[in-house]
């Protein structure tokens, strides 16, 4: 087997597309899941139908959570520049999450201290993750930067 | 261009840098399952590949890249020598000697049938020490065991190599 075969063998795992695109399913999964959820738990007085709905949708969404997950952890790795894009992927579906709950909450005109909590918890995260990835990246960065001036002062 | 450099431009997720590696490094892999099972195998090669694609993010000494890309490759060669263990047709290893091979000088294909012929923990240590040019500290990582593990293999091997190629038909 020559390299370039191993290389045409490796397409699918080492796509940026492809990992990316894990990630957004499984995020849209979450969001999609964790909203219809909060409608769910805060509607007062839903038709048995509308919850057997409601919960094949949550279920469809974790699934597509399943198995992003299973793909970014066992088949297609996230690298430092995926993690970043992961990351503000995931910073974005917070704040999907946060204007749906403040919709929500709005739409009842009462605050929700337990949903309050919650958002935030998520929002810090979110942020964690992105100061995290970002670091990470920009380390590896700056030690590429070093180990090309050393190559170059050789 | 260094293999730590080469590891991080991977890291940071540089698609030449996939290419390069796989260039740079498929004929040490090619060579180290062709070694250890004593034929080429595209599955174990396609599976090493794999493993270190899906391992390089997590790798957090880039500058250790050689050792823990034999670590790699090791566990997908082993896991295939144990099934082959498993399978009750194995095939035999080492064929007889070709009548007009011998001139006191060991020719690699014959030293890789006297090597395919040695017992696989024998087979590895010499290979990696000698073959690929490792020194104990790191074999002794990469099979994860102790350096005077790695010592005594080493002797154990280099006796068992000179039996299989006097039974070959070679004098030392």
């Amino acid at each position: 087997m020559t390299p370039n075969e191993i290389l045409a063998r490796l397409e699918a795992p080492l796509s940026l597309r492809r990992r990316v695109g894990y990630v957004a399913v499984g995020l849209a999964g979450l969001t999609g899941s964790a909203l219809i959820s909060l409608l769910w738990a805060t509607e007062p007085a839903l038709p048995p139908r509308t919850k057997v709905a409601f919960a094949v949708l949550v279920a469809i969404g974790l699934s597509w959570v399943a198995v992003a997950g299973w793909a970014v952890t066992r088949r297609t790795p996230l690298f430092a520049r995926d993690r970043v894009i992961a990351a503000w992927l995931g910073t974005g579906a917070w704040l999907v999450f946060a204007v749906g709950s403040l919709i929500l909450a709005a739409s009842r005109h009462r605050s929700e201290l337990p949903l309050t909590g919650v958002v935030v918890a998520l929002g810090l995260m979110a942020a964690v993750n992105l100061w995290s990835a970002r670091r990470r990246r920009r380390a590896l960065l700056r030690r590429r930067e070093n180990l090309n001036r050393l190559g170059g002062n050789e | 261009m260094t293999d730590e450099l080469l590891v991080i431009r991977c890291q940071l997720g540089e698609r030449e840098a996939f290419a390069e590696l796989v260039r740079d490094w498929h004929p040490v892999v090619e060579r180290y399952v062709g070694r250890m099972l004593g034929r080429s195998d595209d599955d174990v090669v396609q599976e090493i590949w794999l493993a270190v694609f899906r391992g390089l993010p997590g790798l957090r000494q880039p500058d250790r890249f050689a050792p823990w890309f034999y670590v790699v490759a090791r566990r997908a060669v082993m896991n295939q020598l144990r099934e082959q263990y498993r399978r009750p047709e194995s095939e035999p290893v080492g064929d007889p000697l070709e009548a007009d091979e011998a001139d006191g000088v060991v020719d690699r294909e014959t030293l890789a049938r006297a090597l395919a012929a040695l017992p696989a923990r024998e087979r590895e240590v010499l290979m990696l020490f000698y073959l690929e040019d490792l020194p104990v500290g790191v074999c002794a990582q990469i099979c994860d065991v102790p350096v005077g593990t790695v010592k005594s293999r080493l002797n154990r091997a280099r006796k068992l190599l000179h039996l299989e190629l006097v039974r070959k038909g070679y004098q030392a």
